[in-house]
């Protein structure tokens, strides 16, 4: 029985992964477009959605072969070995076209910007057969003696000491002649011939292999946890990216969880404001609140703003403990901050309670947002376990009841991206545009929370009703990134 | 590591006024002495170096700092931390104590106040250069045996004392508040 109700779990899930990258049309599209063009006038194409991205999910071997591929097609082009090709291409964020041209053009002045050959080739002086290695200061024979392009000889023994130090250290394509100054890379195939303990091969080809994943520009590792897909995709975006083995979700440009509208930078810059401040917001954001009519204390255990006191059945809303009446679709206030129009005038104490005052507000509904979607998972438990129940009973079948898994799903991905809006407002400068941004983030959140309310309350809220909600907070969504996600 | 030579000849020390001791009979553990450099603020001090050498030695830097307290925009003038791009980053294999202690030397002579380790030195470094000389020999006078006195600071100095405040700690509040008296007693009193 439980299993059963696993594969059900893990189907739904997997349905919903599809869908939220290739949007639910998509799966008619080939169908219709065989046909006249005129049928999907409405429906949404790949190129209408703002959150549509091309990118594949690879395998550390997929990832190898594509590599060597690139590798082999500098190799061929300017017979050059695939160590100096490697270094090369690294050295130039993997574009390999333009490392061609340069290397066509002028040989010398690419290796030298690569760090590849010296500026000026050292001479070392040699008198007699053998020499003193300048780090270890022994008087070494000649032929034990090696050095790079740059000509600073030093002997065996000190490079492969050198070499395992920094491979246990974790540097692998950085590592640079041991001479002052001297800039000069150590190639692989040098290193290699360097290198006396075997299981350091095999974690210098293992790091090296990591670096360049990291510099190469199309490809990105999945942050999850042990996760091994690495992402491959044609151009450095800031778009979302659903991993298929570990189910992370995250932007492909910077690689932390996915954050439209913001973007990389901004969401960062309040990422770090938030773990500063953190302290100073953990008060606020307390779990509970008292009802702004009976006073009764009042715990928020589910993700929907739109509270009814269970005492006195006053509706309100929890954020802003105003009347919920007034919170109509027309006109959400809650979500907007009021700055004081004379801030200018103020003192430096006033302007910064003011500024303090206005981090805690956006503060509070990021936070907020974050806490419903924490909830918003028990609801959708929740929903779970009442369709199982209802399909025992013989009230309709489980596809009868799917709608609602779709609703609690669609809702999770709305208030994801409400959540999102706040970084975004908070860092936007007084602008007509931002009263625009602020105006849709409102219709947003009316939507968001009427969709909630409606998804805790399923039973008695008709199917047709629930679908309609869910097609207005969708669209909304995608209104609001259509207008704010530049890029 | 054992048959490293670390290169501090006789003959160099004097020259360059350089010096390194061994603290126990190990190589490991060792103290530096530098002479400050003349035409300097530093000028005939005596600073003392801890230094630690580490087992990769010498494919990573030595580990070292002032023991003297000093005031300069690269060295914490609490910890004795110094900031050098060769004891970091540019430390090469084929480097010595040698280099180490000279390019300290140098580092003396020619701060980096945009790249600082003590930002409170750095930005009098900047804005205000008359005091941080007068500050920094001051300091080389009292922690490093500096031969020059900076009879305008004592007296400010003598008035924090008078006021029952430690002297470390009130040459510190001094020297941070570009020697306003005012400045470094709320300082003091807040702390």
């Amino acid at each position: 029985m439980s299993d059963e109700m696993k594969s059900q779990d893990s189907d739904a899930d997997s349905d919903y992964d599809q869908s939220d990258h290739m949007d639910d049309d998509d799966d008619y599209c080939g169908y219709y477009d065989n046909d006249t063009d005129d049928l999907d006038i409405d429906k949404p194409k790949k190129s209408d959605d703002p959150e549509y991205f091309d990118y594949e999910l690879l395998q550390i071997e997929d990832v190898e072969r594509f590599l060597n591929e690139e590798v082999e097609v500098l190799c061929s082009s300017q017979k050059i070995l695939p160590s100096l090709a490697k270094m090369l291409l690294h050295a130039h964020d993997w574009k390999k076209e333009y490392v061609i041209e340069c290397h066509s053009k002028n040989p010398s002045k690419l290796l030298i910007d690569s760090k590849v050959i010296p500026k000026v080739k050292f001479q070392q002086p040699i008198s007699g057969p053998s020499l003193v290695c300048c780090v270890c200061l022994n008087q070494v024979s000649r032929e034990m003696l090696h050095d790079l392009s740059c000509g600073h000889m030093f002997c065996g023994e000190c490079w492969d000491a050198y070499c395992q130090v920094q491979i246990q250290q974790g540097v692998t394509l950085g590592i640079s002649c041991m001479a002052k100054d001297c800039e000069v890379m150590v190639p692989e195939d040098f290193l290699y011939s360097v290198l006396s303990k075997p299981d350091l091969r095999d974690r210098y080809s293992q790091f090296s292999f990591t670096e360049y994943v990291k510099s190469h520009p199309a490809l990105r590792f999945c942050p999850g946890p042990n996760c091994p897909i690495i992402v491959k995709a044609k151009e450095a975006k800031a778009k979302k990216i659903t991993c298929n083995t570990c189910k992370s979700c995250f932007c492909f440009k910077c690689g932390i969880e996915y954050h439209a509208p913001t973007d990389c930078d901004v969401i960062k810059k309040w990422l770090t404001k938030c773990a500063d401040d953190s302290e100073t917001a953990n008060y606020i954001s307390a779990n509970t609140k008292d009802c702004p009519k009976c006073h009764v204390c009042i715990e928020k255990n589910g993700g929907c703003n739109h509270m009814q006191c269970s005492k006195c059945k006053y509706d309100f809303c929890w954020m802003c403990l105003g009347d919920w009446k007034a919170h109509g679709s027309e006109y959400y206030e809650c979500s907007r901050y009021k700055e004081n129009p004379n801030i200018a005038n103020e003192s430096v104490h006033a302007q910064a309670r003011e500024a303090l005052k206005k981090y805690l507000f956006y503060f509070e509904r990021w936070e907020n947002h974050a806490k419903s979607l924490k909830l918003e998972e028990q609801t959708l438990e929740k929903i779970t376990s009442r369709i199982q129940e209802k399909v025992m009973n013989s009230t309709g079948t489980w596809i009868d009841w799917q709608y609602l898994l779709d609703a609690a799903y669609l809702l999770k991905k709305c208030r994801y991206t409400l959540q999102y809006t706040y970084p975004y407002a908070y860092y936007m400068e007084k602008c007509a545009r931002k009263q625009l941004f602020e105006y849709q983030q409102a219709q947003l959140e009316a939507e968001v929370e009427n969709l909630s309310w409606k998804v805790e309350r399923a039973e008695i809220t008709d199917r047709g009703d629930l679908e309609n909600q869910m097609d207005i907070a969708e669209k909304r969504r995608l209104t609001l990134l259509k207008d704010f996600l530049d890029y | 590591m054992t048959h490293y030579d670390f290169e501090v000849t006789g003959s160099k020390v004097a020259r360059c006024h350089i010096k390194v001791d061994m603290v126990n009979d190990n190589f490991l553990e060792l103290i530096g002495e530098i002479i400050g450099p003349p035409d300097t603020a530093y000028d005939g001090g005596k600073f003392k170096l801890e230094i630690n050498i580490p087992d990769t030695y010498p494919f990573n830097p030595p580990k070292v700092k002032f023991v003297t307290k000093i005031w300069h925009p690269n060295i914490s003038s609490v910890t004795g931390a110094i900031c050098l791009d060769i004891l970091k980053d540019q430390w090469a294999a084929a480097m010595t104590l040698r280099t180490v202690l000279l390019s300290l030397q140098a580092l003396l002579a020619a701060a980096e106040p945009d790249d600082p380790q003590d930002a409170v030195v750095a930005k009098q470094y900047k804005e205000n250069r008359k005091t941080f000389t007068q500050t920094a020999r001051h300091w080389t006078n009292v922690y490093a045996n500096g031969p020059h006195r900076e009879c305008e600071l004592e007296k400010i100095l003598e008035q924090a004392k008078n006021m029952g405040f430690d002297e470390h700690k009130a040459r510190v509040a001094l020297s941070s508040s570009d020697w306003n008296l005012e400045r470094a007693t709320e300082s003091l009193l807040t702390s």
